[in-house]
């Protein structure tokens, strides 16, 4: 029992049996061709594939349900790195079979020759049971060796799909240094009649989870730092008032600030709560104690100033203000207190995310075709489209990883939750269920 | 002859003196009429006696009446008279432009209407509510409400509407009174409108 405190849910029932290193030193430094610098300006593309599962210990599989479902999932996880490119089965020269899941029984030169750069094989133990042990190993194709070797022992299959995010983690990181995208979970609201609840689930609309049940309207939701709470604007009963959700009780405390509004609660690096509010008369930022006491005040001034977003130095502020007679984003330095504009294109520039390195500024203008997702370059003032539309795309959210942007968008007519990356890459739609989806936050899974 | 003329004076003289004695003796005798009354007649007057008591009791229940009655009508005359004035704030929308939280005139006038009515019923309280269209993004929609019901809040404080006796909120874009997407549409939905406080 005291394990089961301890240790998160998972853990107790998914456990890692051994890390399969059998890179030699030689081979790691060989490597450097399969690594993939997302952050740069224009990133290259692997053809990576994925074997079909193989039965280890036995010759057939007792049920081919489980080892199907860690190949499709493994392909959908990894379908949502825009730097990889699923190679499909009749692409292979000879068809998409291996002899084995080890790097000997491997005929590599049929996938270089079908340029695949990666290769992905799965190995399903059944004789301790339905699902089994699971080995996943990822090769190099060209230097025909394993660059990443996993093996899971998976006792329930509802724990299939936190493996193989698992194993893409690790993946991603090997090939880009940043394997934090799997270990995402998004809060965002959804929408049923005029009542809009906070909702979590992962990039690939697992684990979909209502948070709150309020039965009012629950906005803009933004985790904590440690993904222990989420901070939202809760509307009901004629005021404006600040909701948390704590992970730990799975409660929602509602706290009542000064003023008429609660508007963007954005956490700071350091764990401390920003938010609009209008104490004097109009909507300012302030900081909130620890709390949730309305404490100091970040950003006063006439017009309207709401949406901070914090770098993860917590040195640069992102917001939105009407200061010039139609909102515009900025961003200011904490330390120096000066105030960088840095949207001068459009009339209407709202919902700034600043990326963790506090480079870039991600937001949404309205350009005559709807609202837009647009990305300033804040060292060269650059600016580009990221999002193209149709309808509205809103909502821009920078990931951890400041690779990913989630955003919302009602291009089919109903709002949905959309990846993109820094690039522009082409929009992943997140499974969401019905309802309309918007206001998409990042956050992780602590336990994962 | 002087003497014989003075005791026939001093006599007349007491012979008047005496007689006025006399006439009070006799002004005096009727002081207790009923005395004098017969039994049947003291019945009667004492049953007149009694209906006009009931007479006057009635009237003045009549009059009781009356005012109960009239003081009904001005209570229900005023429920009415203040359902009125709630439906007609309850139907009041002030409209604004796009990105814009500023009172045109006729805003100005339906605040002016509903200032009126506020002094009329002072027991009235309000909230305010900002609404925005779905253009432009939800958070900075909210701060957009905010200024639109603070616009129409701060106008009725110049028109002498106590702050005590109105509340403000801003939905934002979150309640739209027309759900399609077009100018009309946003039009109707960039508003401040107002509900009762209970």
């Amino acid at each position: 029992m005291l394990i089961k405190k301890i240790l998160p849910k998972q853990l107790t029932f998914l456990i890692v049996l051994s890390v399969l290193l059998l890179m030699s030193n030689s081979s790691l430094l060989a490597q450097e061709s399969l690594k993939i610098d997302i952050f740069g300006p224009g990133q290259d593309q692997i053809n990576i594939f994925i074997a079909p599962a193989l039965p280890l210990g036995h010759d057939v599989f007792q049920d081919n349900e489980h080892p199907e479902r860690i190949r499709n999932l493994l392909r959908q996880n990894l379908r949502l790195l825009p730097f990889l490119r699923d190679t499909r089965d009749a692409e292979i020269l000879g068809g998409p079979e291996v002899a084995g899941v080890r790097g000997a029984d491997i005929d590599f030169r049929k996938f270089n020759l079908s340029r695949v750069d990666m290769l992905i094989t799965i190995g399903v133990d059944q004789q301790a049971g339905l699902p089994g042990s699971v080995e996943l190993r990822a090769f190099e194709v060209f230097g025909q060796r394993m660059v990443l070797g996993k093996a899971y022992t998976v006792h329930e299959p509802d724990q299939i799909h936190l493996m193989v995010r698992r194993f893409c983690a690790e993946l991603m990181d090997y090939l880009t240094g940043h394997g934090g995208f799997f270990q995402a979970k998004i809060a965002f609201e959804r929408k049923h009649d005029d009542i809009k609840e906070i909702w979590t689930v992962t990039p690939l609309g697992h684990d979909l989870r209502r948070i709150t049940s309020l039965n009012a309207i629950a906005l803009s939701p933004e985790w904590s730092p440690d993904s222990e709470k989420i901070a939202f604007t809760l509307l009901k009963d004629n005021r404006n008032s600040l909701g948390v959700w704590t992970r730990s009780t799975d409660e929602v405390s509602v706290y009542n600030l000064p003023g008429n509004t609660v508007i963007s609660p954005a956490f700071a690096p350091d764990g401390r709560l920003s938010v609009s509010i209008d104490p004097m008369g109009r909507p300012d930022i302030y900081w909130l104690d620890r709390d949730f006491r309305m404490d100091k005040a970040i950003m006063e001034h006439w017009a309207i100033d709401v949406s901070p977003s914090f770098d993860r130095s917590g040195n640069k502020m992102a917001f939105a203000s009407g200061r010039l007679g139609n909102p515009h984003i900025f961003v200011i330095n904490l330390a120096t207190n000066q105030v960088q504009r840095v949207t001068y294109d459009g009339r209407y520039n709202t919902n700034p995310t600043i990326s963790p390195d506090g480079r870039y500024v991600a937001f949404t203008r309205q350009t005559p075709d709807g609202h837009r997702i647009f990305l300033t370059d804040l060292e060269t003032g650059r600016e580009r489209q990221l999002s193209f539309g149709p309808g509205n795309d809103e909502d821009p959210s920078f990931a951890p990883d400041g690779y990913f942007i989630a955003f919302s968008s009602n291009r089919d007519g109903r709002y949905r939750l959309y990846l993109t990356t820094r690039n522009g890459d082409s929009p992943i739609i997140i499974p969401t269920g019905d309802g309309h989806a918007t206001a998409p936050a990042w956050g992780r899974e602590p336990e994962f | 002859m002087n003497q014989k003329r003075y005791f026939i004076l001093l006599a007349l003289l007491a012979a008047l003196v005496l007689s006025f004695g006399c006439g009070k003796q006799t002004v005096d005798t009727p002081r207790d009429p009923h005395a004098q009354l017969s039994e049947e007649e003291r019945a009667r007057l004492a049953e007149e006696q009694r209906r006009q008591e009931m007479e006057r009791q009635a009237l003045e229940e009549r009059r009781l009446q009356e005012e109960r009655l009239a003081r009904e009508r001005d209570r229900v005359s005023d429920e009415q008279l203040l359902e009125e004035v709630i439906d007609v704030i309850l139907a009041t929308r002030i409209h604004f432009a796009f990105d814009s939280y500023e009172l045109n005139q006729e805003a100005r006038s339906e605040l002016q209407k509903i200032a009126e009515n506020l002094k009329k019923f002072d027991t009235l309280r309000l909230v305010i509510e900002g609404h925005c269209d779905e253009r432009g993004t939800a958070e900075y929609n909210l701060a957009l409400g905010e200024r639109r019901a603070r616009a129409a809040y701060e106008f009725l404080i110049l028109l002498g509407v106590p702050s005590q006796r109105l509340q403000i909120i801003s939905y934002g874009e979150e309640r739209p009174l027309d759900p399609r997407s077009n100018e009309s549409a946003w039009a109707q939905n960039r508003r401040a409108e107002f509900k009762i406080l209970q």
